[in-house]
């Protein structure tokens, strides 16, 4: 019985460790929408189509990303666009409408492959008809003449024609004003709290409340060292410079759909 | 008299926290189950998408590679015996999915061979249809793995608390059931077996 129950764990640690192999890149920190891990594009054509699709984010809500790596680390290209989309949460939760570009360049022998995924919110208007259609003639003509550029940025119009069409919701900044005042009441309150305790603890004749006193002081201060490291606070970092930069991944989710190709 | 008073006050805080933890543990029980039952609806969902299209599929070929009859009836048939099983969504158990995805794999082998014969035929590679057939399916399978994969996690956490401390008495007081996983990958079936 001990046996199989250590069987049985070492199985589950072996399925947890599985999925989630740990080379698909991390979240990119400050938060963007080009990444440009294979150095496919000029600096001048990153902030063209970063800027291009920050604002297409701004005024649609839908966030279309574009990846470009040199080694797909023995995925399939479509599974590691998916894996990709989901773990930095590509899309808003509430839409699920996220869009992952995902290149890998022709390297010599290797071919050079292509996926385009899509979240479930845009599955009805971007279907894997349309999605294979886009890679047939917006991206592989210009990939097969080594114009990176020039196909991705083509594919991006096309997709976010498309999108657009879906859903348009004008993404609303005062959202993040709420957030940062509600933290503020949240560390109002927190202080209240703390001097509460305090002065409970010093009246008290009891030794344990004290105790009780600080303890509840650590409580306090835990929460809070905790939102400063979260995504949110970051992805300010990313909203700061030039006031028109983007503001972070929002959690959407993938089922798979879209489609991916090779040349 | 005090004392009598005193007791009843600890036995009344005591009843109403046992009975605080078996309804928290109990209710995160059936919140998890419900997780898990509406990921099954997912994979099924994906699975049945798959089914849907092969009909027009298996015509489309017809039109071009009549004489792969033997192909094609494999594939019919493969259809029909994967369709004819399901899975009640409250008795995922490991030999119920075991089933369900030997079935679903055979289905996947035979289309496999399919699309292998189909590209002797340049014509049919070349039909439209075929071609948007054959980004559909693409685009189904990824959705299968996908799903597969997202219902693998929901089972696995289910399951995890399932057998944690103290949430595994109150799992075995009221019955509540080991999911059971996909296996990897289809054609790792053939890869040898490792067995306890």
């Amino acid at each position: 019985m001990r046996i199989k129950g250590f069987i049985l764990c070492l199985l589950l640690v072996l399925g947890i460790s599985m999925p989630g192999r740990a080379d698909i890149p991390d979240r990119p920190e400050p938060q963007r929408l080009v990444n440009d891990y294979a150095g496919l594009f000029s600096e001048a054509q990153k902030a063209e189509l970063e800027r291009m699709l920050v604002e297409f984010d701004d005024s649609t809500s839908n966030q279309l990303t574009v990846v470009t790596v040199s080694d797909l680390e023995g995925y399939d290209v479509g599974d590691y666009a998916v894996r990709l989309g989901l773990k930095w949460g590509v899309g808003s939760k509430d839409f699920n409408n996220g869009i992952v570009v995902l290149v890998k360049p022709k390297d010599g022998n290797s071919r050079g492959r292509v996926s385009i995924k899509v979240g479930y919110g845009l599955e009805g208007i971007l279907p894997d008809i349309t999605c294979n259609r886009i890679i047939e003639n917006d991206m592989i003509p210009h990939f097969r003449d080594n114009d990176y550029y020039g196909g991705v940025r083509d594919a991006c119009i096309t997709l976010m024609k498309y999108a657009k069409g879906e859903i348009s919701v004008k993404r609303d900044r005062s959202q993040e004003e709420d957030l940062i005042t509600l933290m503020l009441k949240l560390l109002v309150f927190m202080f209240l709290l703390y001097v509460l305790v305090r002065v409970v603890g010093k009246h008290s004749d009891n030794d344990g409340n004290l105790g009780g006193g600080s303890g509840g002081r650590r409580v306090i201060i835990g929460p809070m060292g905790g939102w400063g490291g979260s995504s949110r606070g970051s992805s300010w970092g990313g909203g700061g410079f030039g006031g028109g930069g983007f503001g972070g991944f929002g959690g959407g989710s993938f089922g798979g759909g879209g489609a991916s190709g090779s040349w | 008299m005090k004392k009598g008073l005193i007791t009843i006050a600890v036995i009344a805080v005591i009843a109403l926290a046992l009975f605080g933890w078996v309804k928290n543990s109990y209710n995160g029980l059936v919140a998890g189950e419900e997780k898990v039952e509406s990921a099954w609806a997912q994979v099924e969902n994906v699975y049945q998408r798959r089914a849907d299209l092969i009909p027009n599929l298996v015509a489309t070929v017809k039109g071009y590679a009549a004489h792969e009859s033997e192909t094609l009836q494999a594939v019919i048939d493969a259809r029909a015996k994967a369709t004819g099983i399901t899975v009640d969504a409250s008795n995922l158990s490991e030999e119920a999915l075991a089933k369900y995805q030997s079935a679903q794999g055979e289905l996947s082998q035979a289309l496999g061979r399919l699309i292998a014969v189909s590209e002797a035929y340049p014509d049919l590679k070349a039909n439209e249809n075929f071609k948007d057939l054959q980004a559909q399916l693409e685009g189904t399978e990824n959705r299968i793995s996908t799903e597969r994969m997202k219902f693998n996690e929901t089972a696995q956490g289910y399951n995890t608390n399932l057998r944690s401390f103290p949430t595994n008495i109150i799992a075995g007081l009221f019955n509540f059931e080991k999911k059971g996983y996909f296996k990897a990958a289809e054609g790792a079936e053939n890869a040898p077996k490792v067995e306890f």
